[in-house]
This record gives C-alpha cells, sequence and structure tokens, in this order.
C-alpha cells in the first residue's frame, strides 16, 4: 500500500512560492510539458483553479483529467497533494493575517 | 379567421428554443442573441402554422395556455444539453441537483456541464443492469427506489448523513466512464469528517445485490489509500507543535512568529524588553526611581521642620535686625537724655 510519496510530502511541508507544476505529487514531465502548454505554468495556477473548483475532488480530477490527460492515480496524487498543502497554508495565512498584537509567543 | 396573438418576442429564450426543438429547426450558437432565436422562430414557425391552416385553433390554445404558465429560465429545465444554459442556468439547474457550484468561468464551465449532463442521465430511462449501484448511494427516497431497482436498502440509511451530495454524483460516474473511477466517490466520502466505519462492510454488502461487481472491489484499497494520506498530515504537525490541542476538524493553525518590522508590526511591539529610542529610556529612568517619589517628599519636610526647631529652640535667636538696631538708638536716646539732666 503505497503512502505518500516523497514529491508530496516536500511540496506539503513549505509554502510553493514559484515552484513549478512538476513539483506538484502526481505530475511528471509529460503532464507538466502539457499544463504548461495550456498556460498552467507554475503550481500556484493549478492551485488557483483548484480553489476556484472550491477544493471539490471530483471536478479537479475532471478538470485535470481534461487538461493535461492526468490517470486516476496521478489525479488522486495531485489532489491529495494540493489539498494538504491548502490544510496546512491557507488556513494559516489567514489566521496570521488576523492577529495584530502578540501576548504570548509563537505557540499557543 | 384565426390569428397568432402571442408574441414570440415576449417569450423567453429556453421556450423559444425547445419551440425550435419541437418543429425540428437546427438552434443557431450557443451565445447568440434572443433576437436570432425570435426570427427562427417566426420564420419556422410560422410558415408551418400558415401551412397548418387546419388544426390553428388547438395550436392556438395550446401555445397561449403554455405562454401563461410560462416563467423565468429557470424554472424551464433543459433536459437536453448543458451547452445551450447561460452560466447563470448552468448554476441555477445545478443547485437546483443539490450541487453546489462554484464561480463558472472558462475553464470550470465545461466540467460543470459534463456534471450536468451526469446528473440528467439517469433521469432518462436505463440501459443495463450496470446503472443499478446508482441508487444504492442515493438518499431519502433510495429505501424506496433501490428496492425497486436492486434491493438493498441497508446501505442508504447509514450513508445519509455524509454522502448526501457527493454520492449522488458518485452514482453516476458508471454509466460515463469505467470501474476504477468509482473510487472517487468513496475517496471524497471518506474525506467528510469521521468515515464511518460500517461503511465498508456496506460495500461489501452491496456486492450481492449489485449486478456488477467491478466498481466496488476497488474501494477498501482507496479509503486505506485515503487514511494514509490523512494520518501523516496530524503526525507531522503534531511533531513540529506537540502542545497543540486536538481539534475536531483535525487542522491546528498555529502562529508562526511575525516578521519583524512588517507590515502593522513596528519594531518595538516586537521587542518590548529592549527599548530602542533615548526617549523611552529616560521616561523608564523617570518612571523607575530607586526611591518612590513621596518618600522623597516627606523627608524634605521632616528635614525643614527640624531646622525650624532647631533655629527656634536658640537663646539668642537672631532676631529681626531692626529690632536690635531700635533697642541701641533707644538706649543711646536714654543715656543720653540721662547726661543732659545730670549736668545742668
Amino acid at each position: 500500500m503505497s503512502s505518500t510519496s516523497q514529491k508530496h510530502k516536500e511540496f506539503v511541508a513549505e509554502p510553493m512560492g514559484e515552484k513549478l507544476v512538476n513539483a506538484l505529487a502526481g505530475i511528471g514531465e509529460v503532464l507538466g510539458k502539457r499544463l504548461e502548454e495550456k498556460g498552467f505554468d507554475k503550481a500556484y495556477v493549478v492551485l488557483g483553479q483548484f480553489l476556484v473548483l472550491k477544493k471539490d475532488e471530483e471536478l479537479f480530477r475532471d478538470w485535470l483529467k481534461d487538461t493535461c490527460g492526468a490517470n486516476v492515480k496521478q489525479q488522486g496524487d495531485c489532489y491529495g497533494c494540493l489539498r494538504e498543502w491548502c490544510d496546512s497554508f491557507l488556513l494559516f495565512q489567514f489566521v496570521l493575517c488576523q492577529r495584530k498584537t502578540y501576548q504570548h509567543g509563537p505557540f499557543i | 379567421m384565426p390569428v397568432f396573438v402571442e408574441d414570440p418576442a415576449q417569450f423567453s429564450k429556453p421556450r423559444l428554443k425547445s419551440e425550435l426543438i419541437a418543429h425540428n429547426v437546427t438552434l443557431p450558437a450557443v451565445e447568440s442573441k434572443k433576437q436570432v432565436y425570435v426570427e427562427l422562430y417566426l420564420k419556422h414557425i410560422v410558415q408551418k402554422s400558415a401551412a397548418d391552416f387546419s388544426s390553428d385553433e388547438e395550436d392556438d390554445d395550446v401555445v397561449e395556455v403554455q405562454d401563461s404558465q410560462d416563467f423565468e429560465e429557470e424554472k424551464d429545465p433543459e433536459m437536453l444539453d448543458p451547452s445551450v444554459l447561460t452560466d447563470e442556468e448552468l448554476k441555477t439547474t445545478l443547485l437546483k441537483y443539490g450541487v453546489e457550484a462554484g464561480p463558472i468561468v472558462a475553464t470550470t464551465r465545461s466540467i460543470y456541464e459534463r456534471k450536468l449532463q451526469r446528473l440528467l442521465k439517469p433521469a432518462q430511462p436505463r440501459q443495463n443492469g450496470g446503472t443499478g449501484d446508482a441508487d444504492q448511494y442515493s438518499d431519502s427516497e433510495g429505501d424506496e427506489e433501490s428496492v425497486s431497482q436492486q434491493g438493498s436498502p441497508e446501505t442508504v440509511s447509514l450513508m445519509e448523513e455524509n454522502l448526501h451530495v457527493d454520492i449522488r454524483f458518485e452514482s453516476r460516474i458508471p454509466l460515463s466512464s469505467s470501474g476504477p473511477e468509482i473510487k472517487r466517490g468513496n475517496n471524497r466520502s471518506n474525506n467528510q469528517g469521521p468515515r464511518p466505519r460500517p461503511y465498508w462492510q456496506e460495500v461489501a454488502t452491496v456486492d450481492k445485490y449489485t449486478m456488477t461487481n467491478r466498481s466496488l472491489f476497488v474501494t477498501p484499497k482507496t479509503s486505506l489509500f485515503k487514511r494514509q494520506i490523512k494520518e501523516p498530515v496530524t503526525d507531522v504537525l503534531m511533531e513540529m507543535f506537540p502542545e497543540t490541542e486536538p481539534t475536531p476538524t483535525g487542522i491546528a493553525a498555529t502562529r508562526r512568529r511575525p516578521i519583524k518590522g512588517a507590515a502593522g508590526r513596528p519594531v518595538q511591539f516586537k521587542y518590548p524588553d529592549l527599548p530602542a529610542s533615548p526617549m523611552t529610556l529616560q521616561r523608564w529612568a523617570v518612571e523607575h526611581r530607586l526611591v518612590p517619589l513621596w518618600v522623597q517628599i516627606l523627608v524634605f519636610f521632616i528635614v525643614a521642620c527640624l531646622l525650624y526647631l532647631i533655629y527656634a529652640a536658640m537663646e539668642d535667636s537672631l532676631a529681626n535686625p531692626f529690632v536690635t538696631l531700635l533697642d541701641n538708638l533707644s538706649m543711646e536716646t536714654e543715656t543720653e537724655g540721662l547726661s543732659l539732666q545730670a549736668e545742668p
């Protein structure tokens, strides 16, 4: 039973910044090239699409299949990767913006 | 001579479309304006009715009745082709099926259209038994439906709460795509908070009742797969922040040290124990004296009183110098007076 891949772990460990689409789990060279041709040259653009689809799994898988012909496993990997990244960093930044003062240390 | 009273320009666009379709007229492009539809309608249908003179009266009644019942677009479902719907119509139609669609933009439109197609398909009569497992996942009226179709009521009730909308779509998948893709639905259903344990067993029992077993074999694997994806999330976070309390959703946001000097976070707030400017240093010095102020004033007054008492206690007090001068003068005059009296 495969657990998350190395690529997945690396991607989810930090903010994606300017990483290319190839950095996404499930997206290799071939798929990455196809995505780039369609205009999705950076990982954050794919993230944008993911968010526009409201992080819905089925829709995102469909879209991925349409756009670059990913198979089921690749779709799943990519979806899982993005979802986890969002869980870790999307809400996180939102919380950060809300806080202004700083009564206690960095760990609540 | 009966005449058409109604004005096609007053019809709504889908109404015109359906009329055209009913009369076997090819539809114009999706984005074309209503006027195009009206023209086509007038051209073809008026011609037709002109040829069909004898049944004019019937047509009139039918058309008028329909006209009176005609409301805005949303009430008129496009059973045929999602691609002729506008974005708004697509969104509302999806909403009718319980799908809360996100923004329908260029990139998402085709996806939502396909979804709608999948939703519309089971509304039409079924072809194979392969569609049977579709109804096992449906909720509320699932009991009766599944009995009529395949007869597996148990699976429905337990899944109702969590898998309401999603499963219904996933159930449509076998119609349009291959077996392994049914995983998707189970994946997503598994992602909805705590996965109900009996779900696995349910899935197994469904096997007996379905005619096609292919799709359901895959589910246990993917459930595990998803669970393992979920577990590392908590592990990693728990390693990094062992002090956070577990939250119901499993998502715990922790604060990072904000960047010094970034927006709204001036440096002195960041390091309160090290005042940066001399002003603050002085203020600090003034505020934090060794001896309190009131004590200093009290001591001052005590010392002053002591001095006064010492002065008052002196015998030959310094008194007023003018007094002593006057005394001297008065003494001199007295002595002069005495001396004058003494001489004569």
